[in-house]
């Protein structure tokens, strides 16, 4: 810990003589420093890699493949971020990104315009935000209890809301291209998502209090932070995230499916997070980090798919790959005792 | 110690917790610009006695007055009001977060406009003059609590309370642990602060002769009472220790 002291004082030191290129070379030594850096370079490793080895990967088409891949895991990831900093994780988000279309498609039935019935589906998806956080604010459960249990419970409602069958979307050219049917409108969303969760993580109160109550939740009540309706926020927030990228999903395919997203997505979202340095104990964690985890898993499955690797041996190299990140983020955030947030 | 340079007084406190009587009647008083230390064993009721003067207890009998007015220190939140403030040294602050947002957690300051964002350089500015104000001596205020020493981090604590106008501030235990470059950093803080005149300082400890040196004044708990009462200079380690070992001989005696 004492060897991060005069590492820090550098960084900083950069930051305050404003500008110059003296300022420039400490910032980007700061910038390596950062806990996303190094997920920076494994993908464009990974990217330079794959374009050697297979001559279609920086093609116009696989390029939209692959965002099509990373923008569901990554605007889940904004949600499931924010929680894991607050030290707490919601296993259901999966099942609300398939339970959201079937709402959509009901309220549509009766007649209600298309884009209030997305609305409508997302306010249901804030709904059971809300009832996961007071449950594991107000009766004290853990939330890797109450989201394992809405996730059978959801996974349930939507097998009965769509009797196990497949719909078509509705809407017309214009709400389905912006909805996800456009070839880059997903990633669009994902990236413009991504920018207003990095702004309230580091610059707002909202935000700051998320990591204070995630690093010391002692200090965070001594000076009054307003933790429950913090934590049930984020709650809120990863649901209605998680019922937007079902909705995306649905419109870009053009049907939707009751058994689309589930346990797969959440997963890649929260390793995404993980994989971008946010703790999984708590208290730190960056918005940025989660879309370079995301496009790092995303590269990852496009390219085996490329070199036709089989789909099993997949499996097993991406399990690998998340299991090392996670070791990785556990064992550097020690050395870095605590470092900079 | 009366009148105009009173800061805060307590008269006859007693708490009770079932059948134990935590204080039976404990009286002190101090005033602004100076020091007072607490002294005594495990169980001799220091803590009950802070956590009655932080608004956290409520004693059973008894007043405490700030500036010689009557108050009831009903919560945390109404003693911090009236600039009592409690310094824990490792709870207090958020290791992952930077010295700046630490002085400022739940007071940030936000730039002006619609979006209430975070005036991350307000912040640092204002925090940096404010350590610079009572000597606290740090590389920057962007390092993240968790990289300083236990003595840094506790003079973080400390002027944050003193930034948020805490003027009567109770330090537990605040030199605990720490090793003797570390102790100078918070003796020579809490001296700046006395010197200032309008701040009084209560500490706990157990240290005799370190208590002695920073202090104006030292009272002796034993048993939930004020056993003994001295000008800093008017006393010694050993007395004190001859005190309480009577104490023990009278202890192992009965």
């Amino acid at each position: 810990m004492p060897a991060a002291v005069p590492r820090d004082a550098d960084r900083s030191g950069g930051a305050t003589d404003a500008g110059g290129r003296r300022g420039l070379v400490r910032r980007a030594y700061g910038f390596l420093l950062r806990p996303e850096a190094s997920v920076i370079v494994v993908t464009v490793a990974l990217v330079v890699y794959f374009e050697i080895a297979n001559q279609n990967f920086l093609t116009n088409a696989n390029v939209q493949t692959v965002s099509q891949f990373v923008a569901a895991p990554v605007i889940i990831a904004c949600g499931e971020i924010m929680l894991l900093i607050c030290r707490e994780i919601d296993l259901s988000v999966g099942q609300v990104f398939a339970l959201a279309p079937f709402l959509m498609q009901n309220v549509h039935d009766f007649g209600v315009p298309v884009p209030l019935a997305i609305l409508a589906a997302l306010a249901a998806c804030a709904l059971i935000g809300l009832i996961i956080g007071l449950i594991t604010i107000g009766l004290s459960v853990p939330s890797f209890i109450t989201t394992l249990g809405m996730l059978f419970l959801i996974t349930g409602l939507t097998l009965t809301i769509s009797r196990g069958y497949p719909a078509n979307t509705a809407g017309g050219p214009l709400l389905t291209g912006i909805m996800g049917v456009w070839a880059y409108s997903e990633i669009v969303w994902a990236l413009v998502i991504v920018a207003i969760m990095h702004v309230v993580l580091r610059h707002t109160r909202w935000g700051l209090h998320t990591t204070a109550i995630g690093g010391n939740i002692i200090a965070a009540a001594e000076a009054g932070i307003a933790i429950n309706r913090i934590k049930i926020g984020n709650f809120v927030l990863t649901s209605t995230l998680g019922g937007l990228t079902g909705l995306l999903e649905a419109f870009r395919v053009g049907s939707i499916d009751p058994l689309a997203g589930g346990s797969n997505i959440m997963f890649l979202a929260v390793a995404s997070g993980v994989i971008g340095g946010t703790a999984i104990a708590g208290g730190a964690g960056t918005i940025i980090g989660g879309l370079i985890g995301g496009i790092m898993l995303g590269v990852l499955q496009d390219g085996f798919t490329l070199q036709g690797i089989n789909a099993f041996t997949f499996d097993i190299v991406i399990g690998a790959a998340i299991l090392v990140a996670m070791i990785a983020n556990i064992h550097l955030a020690r050395l870095r005792g605590g470092g900079p947030a | 110690m009366t009148g105009a340079t009173e800061a805060i007084r307590a008269e006859k406190l007693v708490k009770a917790f079932g059948s134990i009587t935590a204080l039976a009647g404990v009286s002190l008083e101090v005033a602004w610009g100076e020091t007072l230390g607490i002294l005594g064993d495990n169980g001799a009721g220091k803590s009950t006695l802070i956590k009655i003067l932080t608004g956290y207890h409520q004693p059973d009998s008894g007043q405490v007055f700030v500036e010689g007015r009557p108050v009831q220190l009903a919560s945390v939140d109404e003693a911090r009001a009236l600039g009592i403030e409690c310094v824990y040294q490792d709870l207090a602050l958020v290791n992952g977060l930077s010295i700046y947002h630490n002085m400022f957690l739940n007071r940030e300051l936000l730039r002006r406009g619609p979006l209430r964002l975070l005036d991350h350089r307000e912040m640092r500015r204002r925090a940096a003059e404010a350590l610079d104000e009572i000597g606290v001596d740090v590389p920057s205020v962007e390092l993240a609590v968790g990289a300083l020493s236990g003595g840094q981090r506790q003079a973080i604590a400390v002027a944050r309370a003193v930034y948020s106008k805490a003027r009567i501030l109770l330090l537990d235990e605040p030199l605990a642990a720490m090793g003797a470059r570390e102790a100078r950093l918070i003796i020579g803080l809490i001296e700046r602060l006395r010197a200032r005149g309008d701040i009084a300082i209560v500490m706990i400890a157990h240290n005799y002769a370190q208590t002695l040196e920073i202090c104006d004044r030292v009272i002796l708990m034993q048993h939930g009472e004020v056993t003994f009462e001295s000008q800093a200079a008017a006393t010694s380690a050993e007395e004190l220790l001859e005190i309480v070992r009577r104490e023990y001989r009278a202890v192992r005696a009965g």
